[in-house]
């Protein structure tokens, strides 16, 4: 997938400095995202999933900052671009949606208003013309009469109204990548479903490589190709989503499977949770960063002492970053 | 848009009523009266009697105040009873001179302290914001009346870039401005200082709001995004407070003025308050009250204009 890769990342390094020595948020990175694809990345939260993409986009909130690695935009490194350079490519190459759509958008100014200033940033275009163009991607997200929403405020609009508007004002310009942050999250159930039924129906139409940031697990089976699972600041496996979750070779996504709540069981089944906290980044252990929480490494030596590296498994498709993979595919066939 | 205006007239000429109400009967409620002032120490209990007797000042105090309100709805707001001139006309003379310094203090402040507040806000921790922050400390801390003298003493008299008098007889106007000059910028220094901090915790607020991020990911320039998208969210309390500001610095502008011995509405309502002259005090109250409320009730309106969220609700 990486040779056709419009989005490849190699070992991204993220650091915020803090009073006990940097905290890395981002570790050694890697992914690539094919024209059309949609990646999911899922992990608990502070896994470094969002830090991941705000690095993509040197966005970085100060006083973190990137130390290392490549962002291969259509073939081109795009992490030593200069600052206007870089501004450029935010929203026109890739373009990123939210999660919380109720604080997204500017209160004091219309819709109109914003998405032109998104639309003139990138183009030469006068007021009129770029007006024409919101109004078509408006009617693009499906926003009933666009020529008399473009002129409210925000406040105006529902939550499912304003991410349509946000994620209209992400394809204004046609990227070839659209990064959807938990783009979700903030909205009511039934409005969840339309707002990615649009994502994945405008990532057909413009075949847009797709990220789904998520920690929604029903999500990433329905709508993902691939998935990238992150824990600790690190990628710890990518799979085909074809396989499922079931198949996964890495025991952390096996514990975050097995932690869905499941409608099939009793009710009075107690839910599963994943044993221990996440790690403070601060103060990684020296091995694997799951290996305390794990129910496959405890006390083994290995795991202890060293990192271990994302490795390909049976294919070279389906990568883990642990090297008892094999002792999962045994122990739980039916998992 | 239309009934929010005339319900913000309606309440604004409630207010001024109120007020020339308030004042009208504290007025009558200190010691001492026009009559016996007048008069002087030596006067004897009859004279005085009759001259209160005169100016009706012998009736009860609702009284008094049926026959103010009833004279006043025809626009007469009674005579001075120290100078023997209609009250307004007096107050009138005045109000250019206290327009002038207050309205110059108002607008420089504003000129400085959004910038700085701004720049305060966008360079934050640098030394420039400590620099800014420093003066704006200053501005809010030390006194208008010691600043005054401070500047007279180094701006007129050691080095002679401006009159030490706030006021001129010229009628030139190049001559009363330079005279004004100096006033205008101790005013509009202690209300500058106190407008940049507001403008930089506004700004410094509104730059960590999820839509200035949102802005920044879909590559808006940062030059639009400061000037434009947040500073608009940022002005919005700074509006609601420049009205406040007003209101205060025509409280100050009475200390300029004694200061720079500038004529104007305060030391003129302050010496109508030593003579009891409770015409002259009731007009000038009336007058600064109108013009507090009036700019308060504009600064709504235009409020309810900049945040969109205020006039629907």
């Amino acid at each position: 997938m990486s040779d056709g890769a419009v989005l490849a990342v190699r070992d991204l390094r993220t650091v915020f400095p803090s009073e006990s020595g940097p905290v890395t948020t981002v570790d050694k990175v890697s992914f690539s995202l094919g024209a059309g694809e949609t990646l999911a990345v899922v992990g608990e939260s502070g896994s470094g999933k969002t830090m991941t993409f705000l690095s993509v986009l040197r966005l970085v909130p100060p006083p973190g900052r990137v130390i290392g690695g490549e962002v291969l935009f259509e073939g081109a490194d795009i992490a030593t671009l200069s600052a206007s350079a870089m501004r450029s490519i935010r929203g026109a190459g890739i373009a990123m949606v939210f999660q919380d759509p109720l604080t997204a958008l500017n209160p004091v100014f219309t819709i109109g208003d914003q998405m032109l200033e998104v639309i003139r940033a990138h183009t030469g275009m006068g007021p009129r013309q770029a007006r024409v163009r919101a109004l078509e991607v408006l009617e693009r997200v499906h926003i009933p009469a666009p020529a008399q929403r473009i002129d409210d405020y925000p406040h105006q609009l529902s939550g499912g109204m304003r991410q349509r508007v946000l994620i209209a004002m992400a394809i204004a310009l046609r990227p070839k990548v659209l990064i959807a942050d938990e783009p979700t999250t903030a909205l009511d159930v039934t409005v969840q479903a339309q707002i990615l039924e649009l994502l994945a129906e405008l990532r057909s139409e413009l075949g847009m490589g797709m990220v789904l940031i998520t920690h929604d697990l029903g999500l990433v089976a329905k709508y993902a190709d691939r998935v990238a699972v992150m824990y600790a600041g690190r990628v710890v496996e990518t799979s085909p989503m074809a396989r499922g979750f079931g198949q996964s070779r890495h025991p952390y996504t096996r514990s975050l499977f097995r932690s869905i709540p499941r409608l099939d069981l009793p009710a009075d089944q107690p839910l599963t949770a994943i044993a221990g906290q996440p790690p403070d980044l601060a103060r990684l252990p020296a091995g694997c960063a799951f290996e305390p929480r794990c129910f496959l490494g405890n006390g083994r030596e290995d795991c202890r002492n060293e990192r271990p590296a994302l490795s390909p498994t049976t294919s070279d498709r389906h990568l883990s970053a642990c090297p008892h993979w094999r002792t999962l595919l045994d122990a739980e066939p039916g998992a | 848009m239309l009934r929010y205006t005339a319900r913000r007239l309606l309440l604004m000429s409630i207010t001024v009523i109120g007020m020339v109400t308030v004042v009208f009967f504290l007025l009558r409620a200190i010691p001492g009266d026009p009559a016996s002032y007048m008069l002087g120490d030596y006067a004897t209990e009859e004279s005085v009697a009759a001259l209160k007797a005169e100016l009706g000042l012998d009736r009860p105090v609702w009284e008094q105040y049926l026959g103010f309100v009833k004279r006043a709805l025809t626009g007469d707001l009674g005579t001075s009873v120290v100078t023997g001139q209609p009250a307004f006309d007096e107050v009138l003379e005045s109000i250019p001179w206290s327009a002038a310094l207050s309205v110059s203090g108002i607008i420089i402040a504003v000129l400085a302290g959004v910038p700085l507040g701004v720049m305060s806000a966008v360079r934050h921790g640098t030394f420039a914001d400590l620099f800014v922050m420093l003066g704006a400390l200053i501005g809010i801390s030390f006194p208008v009346f010691w600043v005054g003298l401070v500047c007279i003493l180094l701006l007129a008299h050691e080095v002679r870039l401006f009159p030490a008098l706030g006021a001129s007889s010229s009628q030139d106007f190049f001559t009363q401005v330079h005279h004004l000059m100096l006033p205008a910028l101790v005013l509009g220094f202690s209300v500058a200082a106190y407008i940049a901090r507001l403008t930089r915790s506004a700004m410094l607020e509104v730059l960590g709001q999820d839509f200035v991020r949102v802005a920044r990911a879909m590559g808006v320039p940062e030059r639009r995004i400061v000037y434009r998208l947040a500073l608009r969210n940022a002005l919005i309390p700074v509006l609601a407070v420049i009205g406040v500001t007003f209101a205060w610095s025509l409280g100050s502008a009475i200390l300029v003025e004694a200061v720079f011995s500038r004529p104007g509405l305060g030391s003129m309502i302050l010496k109508a308050v030593f003579a009891r002259d409770y015409q002259l005090v009731q007009a000038g109250v009336f007058v600064l009250a109108s013009a507090v409320v009036l700019v308060n009730t504009s600064l709504d309106i235009v409020y309810g204009w900049v945040d969109p969220r205020v006039s629907v609700s």
